[in-house]
This record gives structure tokens, sequence and C-alpha cells, in this order.
């Protein structure tokens, strides 16, 4: 039991940061149906932004550069949609383009950075970088932990814009049907510019919040795409919380699963109950209605 | 207040709209009519900028609507309760309710608009905190008028209202439709197969039949003259 419990606490703590990194991959996909394969790459960025603000002389910590990145991308994200994306969705919707546009973003960040910073992996090392705490017989990562907890406030932050606000409202209006949301006098245009800002940004502070464990190098968005991706499809196209579900789940399933076999299978184990989950349930976790693209 | 002339829309080449003259006059209730296909729900789609028109003048109270994207024209007072219902099945009634008032001339009176419709459709009271997709057909389309009245229109479109409804549910919307004739003065344009319950709403009514108006007349009119409803209407009245 105690085992089960020494990767069970680990998995949920990084299962947050995976729900953070795949909300906003959901956000975009559910608010403008663009499944955005430059996603990770947004978060390979930020993490390289929050190096270079702990390491290039301000020396701000990771975790309180977090509103700065999310500052930063919530622009940038918008920069990105006004140029080209909003250039392929609504009236002139185009798969094809929305695919080679994305992918062709991430090929292009990934190699503008490796030539101004190279290969070489970076790493953001906090003075409590090693620290924990033990719990019991359980070791809790100070650096997990804050991770976490910084995913958890964001996710909070995240439900209250799109509850309570009245942009929030109309955004999810606009997910659930853009004609209806139309006709309540939204403007489609504005809700997919902010959309996709809040859902870059979100990318982004995941990344902040791995860089304290996770080394940096300009192809690492490929070690999580799939995860993003994953927890996006389990939790139900569409879905912001089932997003979130999603990724704490493949975080617990990603290291429980090291209770029993080596962590390099441990995407099998993802991808089996992934496949098992979609079997049963096709449309995903939460995924409601099949709705017309 | 509104003033249409000339006006063709279609899609992609294929006509549903031809050379249509079409007017509603203030604090008036109109009355479309006509078979499936004969481009009714277009002709509020258009007004509404959904549908690009190919040619003709829209305007509303001399301003080119022609000129305004789709949510422009909601910030000009034109609501469009569309056909279908399509309310936000996964939002709670209120917050259905709430996006209603979008609108920024409606913003600040959410709470008084929002006892208005619960007058109207006093059913909608209790189930406020419900998702709008758990309700009954009636239920939701009470709630999809509903949902226009609260951003204050000045031109409120109803597009079928009674579609798919049994005959208890629709008389339900009916007499909603008609205690918001009573207490507000927004012109209304009524879009129906119904064309009995439509016309006694309205004081006019428009016969469409393949994209052109084939009779303009009071509702009054259409309503006593037997020959004039069994040509335009068949058997309906």
């Amino acid at each position: 039991m105690i085992e089960f419990l020494q990767f069970l606490v680990p998995g949920i703590l990084i299962g947050g940061v995976y729900a953070l990194l795949a909300s906003g991959l959901g956000l975009i996909f559910g608010v403008m149906r663009v499944v955005n394969f430059a996603q990770a790459d947004f978060m390979m960025l930020a993490m390289y932004l929050s190096w270079a603000i702990f390491a290039g002389g301000v020396g701000l910590d990771p975790f309180l550069a977090a509103p700065l990145v999310f500052a930063a991308f919530f622009v940038g994200g918008m920069a990105v949609h006004w140029l080209f994306v909003r250039h392929v969705i609504g009236r002139r919707e185009n798969h094809d383009a929305q695919v080679i546009l994305t992918i062709g973003l991430g090929l292009i960040f990934q190699n503008l950075i490796l030539i101004r910073y190279s290969s070489e992996p970076r790493v953001v090392a906090p003075s409590y970088a090693n620290d924990g705490d033990f719990v019991g017989e359980i070791f809790i990562s100070r650096v997990r932990l804050y991770a976490f907890l910084l995913s958890v406030v964001v996710a909070a932050l995240l439900f209250l814009f799109l509850n309570r606000t009245r942009t929030g409202r109309a955004i999810r209006a606009a997910s659930e049907n853009w004609e209806a949301a139309t006709y309540m006098g939204v403007d489609i245009g504005r809700t997919n510019l902010i959309a996709f800002g809040v859902g870059t940004a979100l990318t982004a502070v995941g990344g902040s919040a791995l860089v304290t464990f996770q080394s940096i190098t300009p192809f690492v968005g490929l070690r999580f795409v799939v995860v993003m991706f994953a927890a996006v499809v389990l939790g139900g196209l569409g879905s912001v919380g089932g997003a979130f579900v999603g990724g704490v789940l493949i975080g617990i399933i990603q290291s429980v699963s090291q209770v029993w076999t080596s962590a390099a299978v441990k995407n099998v184990w993802v991808f089996g109950l992934f496949l098992l989950i979609l079997y049963v349930r096709p449309n995903g976790l939460f995924g409601k209605v099949q709705r017309a693209i | 207040m509104l003033e249409i002339s000339e006006l063709s829309a279609g899609y992609e080449g294929i006509p549903a709209l031809r050379a249509v003259d079409f007017k509603v006059g203030d604090r008036a209730r109109v009355a479309v009519l006509g078979p499936n296909g004969a481009g009714k729900t277009t002709l509020l789609k258009t007004i509404s900028g959904v549908v690009a028109p190919d040619c003709g003048t829209m305007r509303l109270e001399g301003e080119d609507l022609g000129k305004l994207a789709s949510h422009r024209r909601v910030e000009a007072g034109l609501v469009h309760v569309p056909q279908g219902r399509m309310i936000f099945a996964s939002m709670t009634v209120a917050d259905n309710l709430r996006l209603g008032s979008h609108r920024a001339a409606a913003r600040d009176r959410h709470d008084e608009r929002r006892e208005l419709v619960l007058e109207l459709f006093p059913a909608l009271g209790g189930m406020l905190r419900r998702d709008g997709g758990a309700l009954s057909g009636g239920q939701q389309q009470m709630l999809a008028i509903a949902r226009g009245v609260m951003a204050c229109p000045r031109l409120l479109m109803l597009d079928e209202p009674s579609m798919g409804l049994a005959p208890r549910a629709s008389e339900e919307i009916f007499e909603g439709i008609a205690r918001l004739s009573e207490s507000e003065t927004t012109a209304m344009i009524v879009v129906e197969q119904r064309a009995h319950e439509a016309l006694e709403i309205c004081e006019r009514a428009y016969v469409l039949e393949s994209g052109e108006v084939v009779l303009e007349a009071a509702a009054k009119t259409l309503l006593s003259d037997e020959r004039l409803a069994a040509t335009y209407l068949g058997s309906e009245i």
C-alpha cells in the first residue's frame, strides 16, 4: 500500500501539470475546432522564457515569473491567431491548412530556438530544487508540489474566468454553438482571439511549472505533445474540464504503473487505457454529444 | 423600422430569395408564412447577417445593415430567435438568459428583464439552475424566446417557434408571445408553419413561395377571406 501511495502522489502532482498543458489545447480546440500541433512548442518557448528570466540576470524564480509568462504568451498567442490562425477557421475553415499551419509554426519555433540556443539542455535549478518533505513515508518533492499548486491555482482562475465573466461565458457559448452565440451579439472573431491567447498562455504556464525538474531543449515539446493530445481526447474533445481530468489521469497511470513495470513502458499503460476508454466511450469521459463540425 | 428592398440571397449559387421587398413598421408585428423551402428562414438569416445577400438593401431605421457584422446588428437591436431553438445545452437556464443580456444595451437591465421573461414563461422560473439540455422541447423553445427577449430587442425575429412541439406546448409558446406583445412595444417578425396562430398575433402577413413574395396582406383579411387563405396557405386555416 505504501509503495502504491509512493507512486500515486507524484503521479497526481505531475498529472496536475499535464492537466494545465492539456487545458490550453482543449480550450482552443473547443472554441475554434483547431487542432493546434504547435501547442507543445508554445510550452517549449515558455520554458526557454522562464529559463531566460531565471538565468539571464533577473534571477526571478520560475514560479514567481509565471504571471509574466502568462501575460507574454497571452499577447503572443493572440498575435499568432491574428496573423495566421484566423485565416483558416470559421467561414474560411480549411482543415488541411490548419494542420500544415500549426505543424509548420511548431517546426519554425523549434528551429529558431535551435539556431539561437543550440541543442544543449538548459536547466533551471532554484536553491530548493532538491528539497522535499516526508509525509509519513511518502517523499514529496518541493518543486513538484509547487508545480502542482501553480496548476491548481491557474485551473481555478480559468474556471472563474469561463463561468463568472461576460467574456468567459461568451467563449463557452461560442464553443457550444457559434451561430447561436452570434445571435446573442457575441463577436466570434473576438472570442476566438481571446480564447487562442488564453489557451496559449495556459500551456505556457504549464511550461513554467515544468522547468524546475525538466531540462529544456528545442525538442522538449515532443515529449509532452502526445500526453497533451491523449489527455484532451480522453477527457472528451472540446471539454476543458475533461482535459483536466484526462491530464491528471495520465499522470497517475504513468506513475502508478511503475509499481508493476519499468518506467520505460509507462506510456504503454497510458495508451492501453486510452484505447480501452475510447472503446467504451468513443466521445471521451466527458464528451457529450458528437457535434457537427 | 426595417425596410428591405430587392433582396436576393442564396447558397452557393442556388437562389433562396429573389428580389424580396419587405417592410416592418414601428412596433409592427409581421407574420411570414409559406411552405417549407420558401425562403423564410433564409430571409431571417440574411437580416441577421449569417447569410450574405447577393444584392438588395436592408435598412434598420435608416441605417444600412449591409455594412454591419452580425454581432453589430444585435447591438443595433435586431434579435433573432433561430429555428431549432439553439439553446446552450451544457449551460444552465440562468446562464442562457445571461447570454441573452450580452448586448451592451441590455447588460445593466439583466435583473429587470429576467423578471419580465419569467412572467412571460412562468414554467422557466423553477428551472433556472438546470442545464438547458435537460429541458423538454417546449421548455427549450420558451428559453430560446426568453433569451432573445433578455436582449431588449427593438425588432425580435422568431423563426418557427412552434416547430416540433405538441399542440399543448405550442399553445403555451403562443400565449407567451401574446403576453409579450401586450407588455412590450417591440416590433416582431414571426415565421410560422402554423399560419392561424401567427396571424392572430400579427397585424400583417407576407406569404413567400420559392423565394418570392406572392402575397402581402393584413392578417385580418387572411383570417377572414377563406378563398385567399385557401389559395396561399393551403388548408392550414
